[in-house]
């Protein structure tokens, strides 16, 4: 008699999703945990700190009216679910989704666990606004594009870059940019793409040397490789070492810094064919 | 002064809203973004100028990057983003790229040296610039996510 009450709300959640009812069934485990570990890959994958995953992820399986334990690894998710009231439990293992850094893929999935926390929204629901969320993180290329060019130009002004030198980091940073939106739609490894961006944009970048009337040219090679910083990374690595997660820590900064060191390759190789002397 | 402060900050806030679409803010946080990268490197322009106090540049980055770290904290609930992400295109107009420039250009050298003279030249330039990078960086860091750590209650409730 309880199973098929239960079947029966399940039946109405299922077809007839209200965003704003409590489910009062029971929700079994397993569906609970797949839905989270999803959520979890995608989360870690956009760049969010271990502690803000946590707390997300908590806060929707309190929701859910379930219990969770999850251990993050650099590059999987593993986590268990399980009902205090019963025997009922589900363990996965998630694979970490790998994605640009987008804050704003991060700012929505986490505005989506206080919906489920403050509008108590069932399962099927909060699924199906994860699924449109995930699915509509995009950019403006030609935006993005501009922006970081004029960031970097601006980075050359900040270091005393005269303004022959700026707009020569301009142009640097948009090549270089654009080779990297390319790139990286090829799914080029990473390492490699940072190198070549770094390369060619060191290149572009020597060429204030040409312009006699230009006082900076130094200025312009070191700050036209400045938007493949791994700032990101750097910054997440000291948050999850604050919260005790060294190896997730460890891996985001050693990931940092392989980074860097392809750039600084990238940069040096660039340096060495336009004969440009360190000092 | 006020020319050179202003200029100052309008650089860092384009820098800001430029290196934010990078790593994909929200639209609604470019101007907090800006703003919040204005003030920050401002204030570390006035620290460090030599006729107001004339800090050390770790002290002064240290200085700016908490003050980044608490208006990131308080502006985050305002843009409903979370506070992290601000602080990256707000503190990298402080890297000290420079200093790594001169560090990593010193070490080159140095490999490259063919003379004692020569190689302890530039192992002093890889280590006095390499170390002041090392220390800013840390200094930025820490100072920058304290803040998250002590107003956790508000950090993490921004996307409410």
């Amino acid at each position: 008699m309880i199973s098929m009450t239960q079947t029966s709300i399940e039946r109405i959640e299922l077809h007839e999703p209200n965003p704003y009812l409590k489910s009062t069934s029971r929700l079994s485990s397993k569906e609970v945990c797949l839905f989270l570990a999803e959520y979890s890959v995608t989360l870690l994958g956009c760049g969010a700190t271990c502690i803000r995953l946590e707390k997300n992820i908590n806060r929707m399986a309190k929701a859910f009216g379930k219990k969770v334990e999850l251990t993050i690894m650099p590059r999987h998710i593993h986590m268990t679910v399980w009902d205090e009231e019963d025997d009922d439990r589900f363990t996965s293992i998630s694979s970490v989704k790998s994605a640009p850094i987008s804050f704003s893929l991060n700012t929505r999935l986490s505005q989506l666990s206080w919906q489920v926390k403050d509008e108590g929204l069932s399962l099927h629901t909060a699924r199906a606004r994860y699924d449109a969320i995930a699915s509509s993180d995009s950019e403006k290329p030609w935006l993005t594009l501009l922006l970081a060019s004029l960031a970097n130009a601006s980075f050359c002004g900040i270091f005393g870059g005269d303004p022959v030198a700026m707009a020569i980091v301009f142009i640097a940073t948009a090549a270089g940019f654009n080779l990297k939106q390319m790139l990286v739609r090829r799914h080029v490894d990473t390492r490699v793409v940072f190198f070549i961006c770094a390369f060619v944009s060191s290149v572009i970048g020597a060429t204030d040397y040409l312009f006699p009337t230009s006082t900076t040219p130094a200025i312009a090679v070191g700050t036209s490789v400045l938007y493949l910083v791994p700032g990101i990374p750097f910054l997440n690595s000291f948050s999850d070492l604050l919260y005790h997660h060294y190896i997730c820590s460890f891996s985001r900064f050693t990931d940092a810094t392989v980074l860097t060191a392809c750039l600084s390759g990238g940069l040096c190789l660039g340096m060495k064919l336009m004969k440009v002397g360190m000092f | 002064m006020l020319f050179e402060v202003l200029k100052d900050a309008l650089f860092a806030a384009m820098a800001a809203i430029g290196f934010g679409s990078i790593s994909r803010i929200p639209r609604r946080a470019y101007l907090w973004c800006g703003l919040i990268a204005a003030i920050g490197h401002s204030t570390r322009f006035i620290l460090m100028n030599k006729d107001l106090l004339d800090m050390h540049i770790i002290i002064a980055t240290f200085t700016a990057s908490f003050v980044i770290g608490v208006l990131a904290v308080f502006a985050s609930p305002l843009a409903k983003t979370p506070a992290e992400a601000y602080l990256f295109p707000s503190l990298l107009p402080m890297i000290p790229g420079m200093y790594a420039y001169r560090s990593f250009g010193g070490l080159v050298m140095c490999l490259l040296g063919s003379s004692q003279e020569k190689f302890n030249f530039y192992f002093y330039q890889f280590a006095e610039n390499g170390l002041i990078c090392v220390a800013i960086i840390f200094a930025m860091v820490i100072a920058a996510t304290l803040p998250i750590f002590m107003f956790k209650g508000k950090a993490f409730t921004a996307t409410r």
